[in-house]
């Protein structure tokens, strides 16, 4: 018996329930968070808990798994029963970056069907004050210059993707060479290191700027979406004129294994279009920098198949893909 | 074992422990990209410096132990019977593999209650009747806490399906 | 705006009967569930979070922080009695902590431990009051090459804590440094010692090697030998401790919290290695050296005050810079958000009202956790009177629920029982555990702010002596070394004349 399946089948209690005919769901579902506590993905997943729970009409059970920027807890859902019991918060990081950067993934996107995306996060890219850098001119002419670094919050991570296909959109030909990658452990170590010098930017989830931002302690480039985000005084990748930037946003959707039933992705569909029109859900996320826009599973696959191929044709261009 | 026999065969383990990563796993389990500029920062360096640095200790603590005179005295109290000890410890092995084995079969509220029993009655409870009720309350009130309270997952399993 | 007006404006948000329940009921909260291993501080603040987004700002976050604080208390409980930390910070706690319980103690042992949380929750919530804008600034100037000195310096604790060998401590260390390198490497994302198994990919769980290390083998070695405890008093008796004990400790209690507040303010540490620093630090200073390891309050002060320094501390980062010191930070900056608040400097000039209110609340829950603490004590203690035989299936049922619970993950109960026959084996032969613990917290932030280092220099070594604070730990890591070489010469010295 491999640790894994072992691990993946019990982790998510998910025992032969009596499938009989009784209608999905009987009992509660477990939802996967493959990302730690505090994080974007399990706010995000516990502030859409409340309204889902209500819409489903039986409590969802939320289980971070965590480790190896979201591999742990993919692996669980990908190896689960496919029965709609056992779902998964899947996210950018997760879902599009790390099938785009490594090989060595234990899964790949045809392991998992998709119900909704159903947040969309801009990205910003931001420098420190005392850098003297106001616009992305100036960075990249800092970049033709030399020494110039970048954060992440791991190698596969969004914010790793982000940087380097903002510095290729601007014209850097050769940005793993000519900047320097500078990996941390978890998002909120990347904004510290650009904040105390250690690296020049970075380039992340707004929500995650968006205090360092009112504060005046980081000091924003660009958004990569066509619209302005409050409360940053930054132009859009629209008005720089690379609207290829577009393509570059977090986001967080739901995700079962591959043959999970069509009956039950349907009812995820309906569920989702109920929770996501909580007014306090839309609040809550909308005052947090997300932006609340709900897919049905065949706009959801369509919209990361585009960002998984414009990632892979960056990484493949550029020669970052994992192997090892 | 006497101190000195201790000593001795941590300082061997620690030199064969040494020898294998060196020689064998790392090579084999690490990993390294070709593209790697600089040895320093290779995935390769930390692991093979740390290997490094425990055939030194190795060498230190079995240099350490030949040099030293033997006292005769055991640093474990010797148990009364060695081969009950033995036993015992075996199937406390054997409790632990079968936790795992059970677990996602049984689920982990009836793995446990048995864990407990067998436990208990591996080392000798004098108090065979509270051992037998404490292994059925005490993994259900866990379960309660743990799933109602806590909000876990606790995996069921096919037999019982707690609520 | 004046201190008092501030204080006044503070008063004002905080002063009336919600805020005040909050915090005492997430005190309570928060030493219950630190004191189930796996339950830990963090999950119980995780837990807590959802019910805060319906309260006022000021009240929920209360109530965060009352968790937090009772949880790192809490963890000692169970380090105490059953040698199994509740959650990580309490783990130097188990090396007096426990013998102490062995010894029929663990009424004072846990008195001290509550009598130094809350004096070291004390001198740190008044180092965040008075001191956070310039600690906040110290810790910005904290970047890679001055962490890396940091941490090899911690990493001198190791020979504190190795007993009568060092070199089995440094055997123990590099077990630890080893096991640490298990998983993805930070910088390439390959794999390391991972066998092709996505659960060895994130590395293995902290928390379950915690308590697979120390827990488990009292259990093997319960059933090594069933009948070793007959006959000793392990029962509690009437003992609590007793204000000269605290006033013999009382050195050992400040220099912890000054510990912790100093590792508390600079993120990305965490509260274990400050415990264990303090603890190094009260066992070379301290008159009763011998006794350390063996059932010495002093030791149980030592270790409580300096994970309890830094739980003020850290916030000192986050309100001062927005910036998470640990996973239990992160999630309160969460709840911040979530309320429209971001903290940072700006915090301090348009909410000056919720941080006076907070600096009020946080002064009270030293206040509040001394009373919950106290009663928390009295029910847990006769868990010590319970029959060993009963006690010890139960303790291993715990591990297995407490351990799953951290990740949701089965793989991880299978990592602790491997790790506690590792343990148990290193009991055998004499190898304190308490190197390994540190190496296996300390080892990856070493390598990891190394290669950061590096990377940021292109590679040249002497960015690691780039300003006046890598050359004080430097300096400091050296005298540290000189002074565990001359003891160590001297102990051979005696020892070969004592041979003679």
């Amino acid at each position: 018996m491999k640790f894994r399946t072992l691990g993946a089948i019990c982790a998510l209690g998910l025992g032969l329930a009596t499938t009989a005919a009784a209608e999905y769901p009987e009992r509660p579902i477990n939802m996967v968070i493959p990302y730690g506590a505090g994080g974007a993905t399990d706010i995000s997943a516990r502030t859409i808990a409340e309204p889902l729970g209500n819409a489903v009409g039986s409590p969802l059970v939320m289980a971070n798994v965590t480790g190896a920027g979201g591999a742990t807890g993919s692996v669980a859902v990908q190896n689960a029963k496919a029965d709609g019991y056992t779902m998964l918060f899947a996210r950018v990081g997760s879902h599009s970056v790390n099938p785009a950067m490594k090989a060595t993934l234990p899964y790949t996107l045809d392991d998992f069907r998709f119900v909704t995306v159903y947040e969309i996060n801009p990205v910003a890219c931001a420098v420190s004050p005392s850098s003297g850098i106001t616009s992305m001119d100036d960075l990249i002419a800092k970049v033709a210059e030399g020494g110039v670094t970048y954060s992440s919050s791991g190698v596969g991570s969004l914010l790793h993707i982000a940087a380097v296909m903002v510095l290729s959109e601007f014209g850097v030909e050769e940005p793993l060479t000519q900047t320097t990658h500078i990996p941390q452990k978890g998002g909120g170590a990347a904004a510290t290191a650009v904040l105390n010098g250690t690296a020049t930017f970075l380039c992340t989830n707004s929500s995650a700027l968006a205090s360092f931002v009112a504060n005046k302690q980081l000091v924003p480039l660009m958004v990569t979406t066509p619209d302005p985000v409050p409360g940053f005084d930054a132009p859009t990748a629209a008005d720089l004129g690379k609207p290829a930037l577009h393509q570059l946003v977090g986001w967080t959707g739901i995700a079962g294994p591959d043959d999970l039933p069509d009956d039950v992705a349907e009812k995820w569909g309906a569920w989702m279009a109920t929770a996501t029109a909580d007014p306090e859900f839309l609040e809550k996320m909308t005052a947090r920098g997300s932006v609340i826009e709900l897919m049905d599973p065949v706009k959801a696959n369509e919209f990361i198949e585009g960002q998984y191929n414009t990632f892979r044709k960056l990484v493949d261009d550029l020669g970052m893909r994992i192997e090892g | 074992m006497t101190e000195r026999q201790v000593q001795i065969s941590l300082g061997a383990g620690a030199i064969l422990a040494s020898l294998f990563l060196l020689l064998w796993a790392i090579p084999q389990w690490v990993s390294s990209p070709s593209n790697v500029q600089k040895l320093i920062l290779s995935p390769l360096f930390w692991p093979y410096a740390l290997a490094g640095f425990t055939g030194l200790t190795g060498l230190g603590l079995l240099f350490g132990g030949l040099g030293s005179d033997d006292d005769g005295e055991p640093v474990n109290e010797p148990s009364d019977n060695p081969a009950a000890a033995w036993m015992r410890l075996a199937g406390m092995a054997a409790i632990m593999a079968l936790t795992m084995f059970l677990m996602p079969r049984l689920g982990m509220v009836l793995t446990s209650m048995l864990v407990f029993v067998a436990s208990a009655f591996l080392v000798r409870t004098r108090h065979p009747v509270t051992a037998v009720v404490c292994a059925v309350l005490i993994p259900l009130i866990l379960y309660a806490f743990f799933a109602h309270v806590a909000g876990v997952a606790i995996p069921q399993g096919n037999v019982l399906r707690l609520p | 705006m004046s201190f008092v007006d501030s204080i006044a404006a503070g008063l004002s948000v905080v002063g009336n009967i919600e805020a005040f329940l909050a915090l005492f009921v997430g005190v309570a909260i928060g030493v219950v569930g630190g004191a189930i291993p796996g339950m830990s501080a963090t999950m119980a603040v995780a837990l807590t979070l959802p019910f805060t987004f319906a309260m006022q700002p000021i009240t929920g976050i209360l109530l965060l922080l009352g968790v937090y604080k009772g949880g790192i208390f809490g963890g000692s409980i169970p380090a105490i009695l059953i040698k199994t930390p509740g959650t990580p910070a309490s783990s130097a706690t188990i090396l007096d902590g426990y013998p102490m319980a062995e010894k029929g103690e663990a009424g004072r042992a846990l008195g001290m431990a509550l009598w130094a949380s809350c004096t070291a929750d004390v001198i740190s919530n008044l180092a965040l009051i008075l001191f956070a804008g310039w600690l906040a600034s110290f810790a910005l100037s904290f970047g890679p090459p001055e962490f890396f000195t940091l941490i090899l310096f911690s990493l001198t604790i190791i020979a504190g804590v190795s007993g009568k060998s060092l070199l089995r401590g440094a055997l123990s260390a590099l077990l630890g440094l080893l096991l640490a390198t298990i998983g993805l490497d930070l910088v390439y994302g390959t794999n390391r010692f991972t066998f092709g198994d996505p659960n060895m990919m994130g590395g293995l769980n902290f928390i379950a090697v915690l308590i697979g290390l120390f827990a488990i083998p009292e259990i093997l070695a319960m059933v090594w030998n069933p009948t070793a405890h007959v006959g000793t008093a392990r029962s509690l008796g009437k003992n609590w401790v007793t204000f000269a004990d605290y006033r013999r400790s009382f050195k050992s209690i400040v220099r912890g919290s000054l510990i912790g507040v100093f590792l508390g303010s600079i993120p990305g540490i965490g509260a274990a290695p400050s415990a264990f620093l303090s603890y190094s630090e009260a066992r070379r200073t301290s008159r009763n050296k011998e006794n350390f390891g063996k059932g010495e309050v002093e030791g149980v002060a030592a270790s409580e005050a300096g994970n309890n320094g830094v739980a003020g501390a850290t916030l000192i980062p986050l309100l001062a810079l927005g910036v998470p010191g640990d996973v239990i930070t992160a999630i309160i900056i969460g709840a911040f958000m979530i309320h429209g608040l971001q903290p940072g400097p700006m915090m301090f000039i348009l909410n000056v009202d919720i941080i006076y209110g907070l600096f009020i609340g946080l002064i009270v829950s030293s206040v509040f956790l001394f009373f919950i603490g106290s009663v928390a004590i009295r029910g847990f203690k006769y868990v010590a009177d319970v029959p060993k035989r009963i006690l010890i299936p139960g303790v291993l049922v715990l591990c297995v629920y407490g351990v799953f619970a951290v990740n949701n993950n089965i793989f991880d109960v299978g990592v602790m029982f491997v790790m506690g026959w590792v343990g148990f084996m290193m009991v055998r032969f004499q190898v304190p555990a308490a190197p390994f613990l540190i190496a296996f917290i300390l080892g990856p932030l070493l390598e990891d702010n190394f290669r950061q280092s590096m990377l940021m220099s292109g590679s040249d070594p002497m960015i690691l002596f780039r300003g006046p604070i890598t050359w004080f730990f430097w300096g400091l890591t050296v005298l540290t070394v000189v002074a565990i070489v001359r003891a160590g010469v001297r102990a051979v010295r005696t020892s070969a004349l004592a041979g003679k």
